[in-house]
């Protein structure tokens, strides 16, 4: 269409009449979609000759027009989605620069009106949606247009002074993203995006053009194949890695790369060093077909092999190592394993033989620690390479197994393993994405074996005919499908029978019951509980899942932290000693901490002496860990309650219903009476490593847990009096651990102090303990910056914020405490 | 060739009856009539309906507060209320060959004989058991106004056997082995010999069958390991059958030896048999469970018929009516909820 411009002109030179003079809303909205169509329309709808011409010639008139029409009828008939899709989207689609120039000028030309705000809404959304970076990207790309000096000029001028400009014309209606505060740093935000695609950009566009032709030109002529591996063996050291590594992330395939790369590795030590050791160990930020070729290209040529030996020899150490599993970030745990899997699966079974001693040895000591790590995704990661390993070591004997879930990621990982070492294809056949398909030979097998189940149907049953032939089998039976097993044994009555059947029953039936009733038992009768609480507390924590009882772990930390609650004293004496005691399981340990943290949360809030129904509670802040939920428990219970409670509430009509009651009347919280029976047994004794329990060193899970659960008990305690002493106790517990290797342990470290920050009243910390929070704070900041874990760095954030929060504050207004604040952890 | 053909034929015919009909199972049937009123756990049933047309059809229910129901089973309604026991647990009612006369036993340690005559309810006799146990007695109609009555004894293990109506003890049976207390008791008759015999049913699970005139242990078989709960015995076929606490039910047969053999165990889905019946026309055999349900079974292979539940607890009782018309006859089911169930099953043949 040689038309174009005309067609372009007149389109514009309609919608501009329509909008002008329609009253029809359907007809404004149409105009504004055919102007939105030339910004952001299809491939071919505006041709796009036309959409250039538009950008070109129309653009800034068409804004110029909207622009003078901010004040126009039809703008308040667009509902705000209309509003945001066809009128905003023309000022955010369309070339940056003139959408500036225009909403600038329009700030200047306009009086106070509410199209002024309107323009100043499109200016902020403009600066929010990254127009500025769209901005600077488009003046860096292509050549400068004809007017440049003076556009670039006023650009500049405009982009540099716009708080100054908006001020100026606003007065003090400037708005908070207009001024120099939030401006400036988002211009710098914008102006560094903007660089680094150009940077990206210039190393693309080199690689991008020059990779793909020669890849095709060397397939078939070998003299082009010597051309490129002159060229790259004649590259100059100083910029062997930048050669290397762009031509590895944009070459498609292994033997393309072969091809390019020839045996510099072997030659060049550079090169070498890039190959084997820079791209694998030390950088981490690869994505796996790039593994897949770079690890293909070493296994392709047999002088290149024993690198590939070499290199697996370097990623099983780097993977057993205890150090690099805690120190390393997950990401780079994940890219080693990855690399790992693709070398295992690109070994033959003669190099398997040759080389494993080392492998079963790099399994057994990497899998210990991976298993060692509290993270649950390192765990996982150790658990899918150790199995791949041993699968890979005795094809046939005896392998590893774990049971883990198969998500996406293990799944990919997996899939890692599967080029067979028989099948060196070179991947123009096979293209790399199609290698982490499954292999496709199960669905033809499975029909095979449906083929053979068909025929072959379920034997009659022959055996009871003839007998019955005289039988009493004119009596028809009636549907005995409804027999089943009666609804098991009565729930005791009394404390101290629930007592008896926990302990001695062998009925799993009674054992469950008595169970389910424990709870509601405790809370009923507290005086006959307190006789037998620590004997009971006893029982539970001893007590096994012998009958695999739905719901068993929440309800039996519903019968103990019914129990704590109920005789606290007592209880929290027992279960504290025993914490520390000889001959419990990790998981017992971690239950008693468990049921203190819940117990603290209940006896913190308020009670209602009625008791009223859990409505209106809110939702606690501890949700139980343990996964195993039981959501019908009370359901059958509570479910018809519920529902009819509903009803009648929908078919009540209040006149002049009010803010909804609250009900929470005033009441000495129990908790802070009892804070510290809670809460300075459990300091006693970390330090006393025993035989079965060693916190300070193997044990760091629970070490973990316990400082975590200090935390809890430091954050209900909470406007206590003993507060502050808690605070000093556990900020100095903390002190000792605050670098441990674990993260989990440092999470719990950070969430403990931010407790304390909470927790302890701010005069009180600025009189007692002002030494630890100036070394808090210091090393927060460090944290924050330099901890390898991103959970830990996170927190350690919010903490530092925390505390800024109650210096300036206690600076402020000196008799205010923390108190109100939510705990946002 | 022919009739393999036909024979084949029938048996894939049965078989195809037999699929259909497993998929289209009727569900089971619901109480006909419920009565209400006892204002205690129901202990024992025992139907009097004969002679229809002159006299109304009753049932005499023996509840846990002392108390003998007579209840008019056309109108549905309590006739009379008999208290003799002096509020201790009513453990049996059965009438004395008449509407008229009626005997019961309670744990007052007694059985009283009941007078009904003509609108009276008087105990015209008693007499003192000094068992403290559940036993139930039995009573075995002989010629000429005479009844045996085999009664649980003072003596925990023994069970004494007395003639009515003049009381006088007939024997005293105490097994040498330890058995344990006698949980169950039925009089027979056998037809050939002139001697009458005894079931009993021990704690200990055993059953044994006594010969009265001789006064000596004809046979024992240990069938459960937990005490006998109930018995019943077909003197046509020459076999029992009996339920304990166990999840099982056992039959037993007779030999001309007059030796006691298991033949037959039917697992059941929840422990615990209260009581157990066979209908006069020896097809049906009904349970009272623990499990609040009423099972029937066919009494030829004991297969399972039909799971009846309505009850809310333990069904302590089942009794089959007397009625002339056998397609009339009702089952009664008394359960520990204070309810008497009547159910029509298996009638229409």
């Amino acid at each position: 269409m040689d038309s174009g411009p005309l067609a372009v002109h007149l389109a514009v030179r309609q919608c501009i009449n329509t909008l002008s003079t329609s009253r029809d809303i359907t007809e404004v909205t149409e105009a504004l979609r055919t102007a939105g169509r030339y910004l952001s329309g299809t491939e071919d709808d505006p041709p796009a000759c036309q959409r250039e011409e538009f950008a070109r010639a129309h653009y800034t008139k068409l804004l110029q027009f909207l622009i003078s029409n901010l004040n126009a009828h039809w703008l308040e008939l667009l509902t705000p989605e209309q509003h945001m899709d066809l009128w905003v989207s023309l000022f955010l689609n369309g070339p940056p620069d003139q959408v500036l120039l225009v909403l600038l000028d329009c700030v200047n030309s306009c009086s106070m009106s509410s199209g002024l705000e309107r323009g100043l809404d499109v200016l902020e959304y403009f600066l929010q949606r990254g127009r500025l970076s769209a901005l600077l990207w488009a003046t860096c790309q292509g050549p400068p247009p004809a007017n440049s000096p003076q556009l670039r000029d006023a650009l500049l001028s405009r982009l540099v002074a716009l708080p100054d400009l908006l001020a100026n014309r606003l007065q003090e209606h400037t708005r908070p993203a207009f001024q120099p505060l939030h401006y400036y740093p988002l211009l710098a935000r914008e102006l560094s995006v903007a660089l680094e695609r150009t940077c990206q950009a210039l190393r693309e566009e080199m690689f991008g053009v020059l990779v793909p032709c020669l890849s095709a030109l060397t397939q078939s002529d070998f003299v082009w194949k010597r051309v490129c591996w002159q060229l790259v063996e004649s590259v100059p050291d100083r910029w062997m890695e930048g050669v290397v590594s762009g031509l590895v992330q944009t070459v498609d395939g292994s033997a393309a790369l072969s091809r390019l790369l020839g045996n510099v590795v072997l030659k060049n030590k550079k090169a070498q060093f890039v190959i084997t050791n820079k791209l694998l160990l030390l950088q981490y930020k690869y994505k796996t077909p790039m593994l897949q070729s770079l690890l293909g290209y070493l296994a392709e040529d047999s002088g290149r092999r024993p690198l590939l030996i070499q290199v697996l020899k370097a990623l099983c150490g780097t993977w057993s190592s205890c150090s690099a599993v805690k120190h390393s970030p997950i990401e780079q745990q994940l890219y080693i394993s990855k690399a790992l899997l693709i070398c295992l699966g690109l070994l033959r079974d003669s190099e398997v033989l040759e080389h494993r001693e080392e492998l079963l040895q790099c399994m057994l000591s990497g899998m210990q620690c991976h298993l060692d790590s509290s993270i649950p995704r390192v765990h996982h990661l150790g658990k899918v390479v150790g199995e791949s390993l041993s699968a890979r070591l005795d094809p046939g004997g005896t392998r590893l197994q774990f049971q883990y879930e198969l998500d996406t990621e293990t799944k990919e990982l997996l899939s890692l393993l599967s080029p067979p070492p028989a099948h060196q294809q070179p991947p123009e056949t096979l293209p790399p994405d199609s290698r982490t398909e499954p292999a496709p030979k199960s669905p033809s097998s499975e029909r095979e074996e449906g083929k053979a189940g068909v025929p072959a149907a379920r034997p009659i049953k022959q055996h009871s005919s003839d007998s019955e032939l005289d039988s009493d089998d004119e009596l028809t039976p009636y549907d005995m499908t409804r027999d089943g097993e009666l609804g098991g044994a009565l729930a005791p009555r009394y404390i101290r029978d629930c007592l008896e059947a926990l302990t001695s029953s062998e009925d799993p039936g009674k054992v469950e019951v008595s169970l389910g009733a424990a709870e509601g038992l405790i809370k009923k009768n507290p005086a006959a509980t307190r006789e037998v609480s620590v004997e009971l507390v006893k029982v539970l924590l001893h007590l096994e899942d012998r009958f695999n009882t739905q719901g068993f772990l929440r309800l039996r930390q519903r019968a103990m932290v019914s129990l704590t609650v109920t005789d606290t004293l007592a209880v929290t004496g027992y279960l504290t000693t025993e914490f520390y005691s000889l001959n419990y399981s990790l998981r017992q340990r971690l239950d008693i901490l468990e049921v203190l943290a819940l117990a603290a949360q209940d006896l913190s809030q308020p009670t209602s002496a009625n008791s009223a129904p859990s409505k209106h509670k809110p939702p606690p802040l501890i949700q139980p860990v343990s996964t195993e939920t039981a959501p019908d428990l009370q359901g059958t219970g509570q479910h018809w309650r519920r529902v009819v409670d509903q009803r009648i509430e929908s078919k009540t009509r209040r006149f002049g219903k009010g803010a909804p009651r609250t009900g929470s009347s005033a009441a000495p919280s129990r908790f802070a009476p009892v804070a510290g029976c809670f809460f300075f047994p459990l300091l006693r004794n970390y330090d006393r490593p025993q035989v079965t329990f060693d916190l300070l060193g193997s044990d760091h899970l629970v070490l973990g847990r316990l400082v975590h659960t200090l935390g809890v008990l430091m954050y209900f305690a909470v406007n206590a009096p003993v507060a502050t002493q808690m605070g000093k106790a556990l900020l100095d517990f903390v002190w000792a651990i605050r670098y441990h290797t674990d993260p989990v342990v440092r999470q719990g470290v950070l969430f403990a102090v931010s407790a304390v920050l909470l927790s302890v009243p701010n005069e009180r910390m600025f009189s007692e303990l002002s030494d630890e929070m100036l070394e808090a704070r210091a090393w927060l900041g460090d944290v924050a910056e330099a901890d390898p874990d991103a959970d830990c760095r996170g927190l350690a954030g919010q903490s530092l914020l925390l505390l800024e929060k109650i210096l300036k504050k206690s600076i402020g207004s000196p008799s205010r405490g923390p108190n109100d604040q939510a705990l946002q952890l | 060739m022919g009739p393999l053909l036909s024979l084949s034929q029938f048996w894939f015919l049965r078989e195809t009856v037999a699929v259909v009909e497993a998929a289209m199972a009727l569900p089971p049937p619901d109480p006909q009539f419920v009565l209400r009123g006892t204002g205690a756990p129901v202990n024992t049933l025992h139907f009097c309906c004969r002679n229809q047309e002159q006299d109304k059809p009753l049932l005499f229910s023996g509840s846990a507060n002392g108390a003998v129901h007579v209840w008019n089973l056309r109108t549905r309604r309590t006739e009379s209320v008999l208290e003799g026991h002096g509020g201790a647990s009513v453990l049996w009612v059965q009438t004395l060959n008449s509407r008229d006369a009626l005997i019961s036993q309670g744990r007052d340690l007694r059985v009283c004989m009941w007078d009904l005559a003509e609108g009276r309810s008087v105990v015209t006799d008693s007499i003192l058991t000094e068992s403290v146990g559940f036993c139930q007695c039995s009573l075995l109609d002989r010629e000429g106004g005479h009844w045996l009555l085999a009664v649980p004894g003072a003596d925990m293990a023994a069970v004494r056997v007395l003639d009515l109506p003049s009381k006088t003890p007939v024997c005293t049976l105490k097994p040498d082995a330890k058995l344990g207390m006698p949980m169950c008791l039925k009089l027979w008759q056998p037809d050939s010999g002139s001697s009458p015999l005894l079931w009993a049913g021990y704690e200990d699970g055993s059953v044994s069958l006594w010969n009265l005139s001789e006064r000596s242990l004809l046979s024992r078989l240990a069938c459960h390991a937990e005490p006998v709960m109930s018995l019943d015995f077909d003197p046509g076929k020459l076999r029992g059958v009996s339920g304990s606490s166990e999840k099982a039910i056992n039959s037993w047969t007779l030999d001309g030896q007059q030796s006691l053999k298991l033949q037959d165990s039917v697992e059941l889905v929840n422990p615990g048999i209260s009581y157990l019946c066979i209908r006069e026309d020896r097809r049906i055999l009904a349970t009272a469970g623990w499990d609040h349900r009423i099972r029937l079974l066919g009494w030829k292979k004991l297969k399972p018929l039909a799971v009846l539940q309505y009850h809310t607890d333990v069904v302590q009782c089942v009794a089959f009516s007397d009625h002339d018309v056998p397609s009339k006859r009702l089952m009664a089911a008394g359960s520990k909820d204070q309810r008497i169930s009547f159910w029509s099953v298996y009638n229409q043949i």
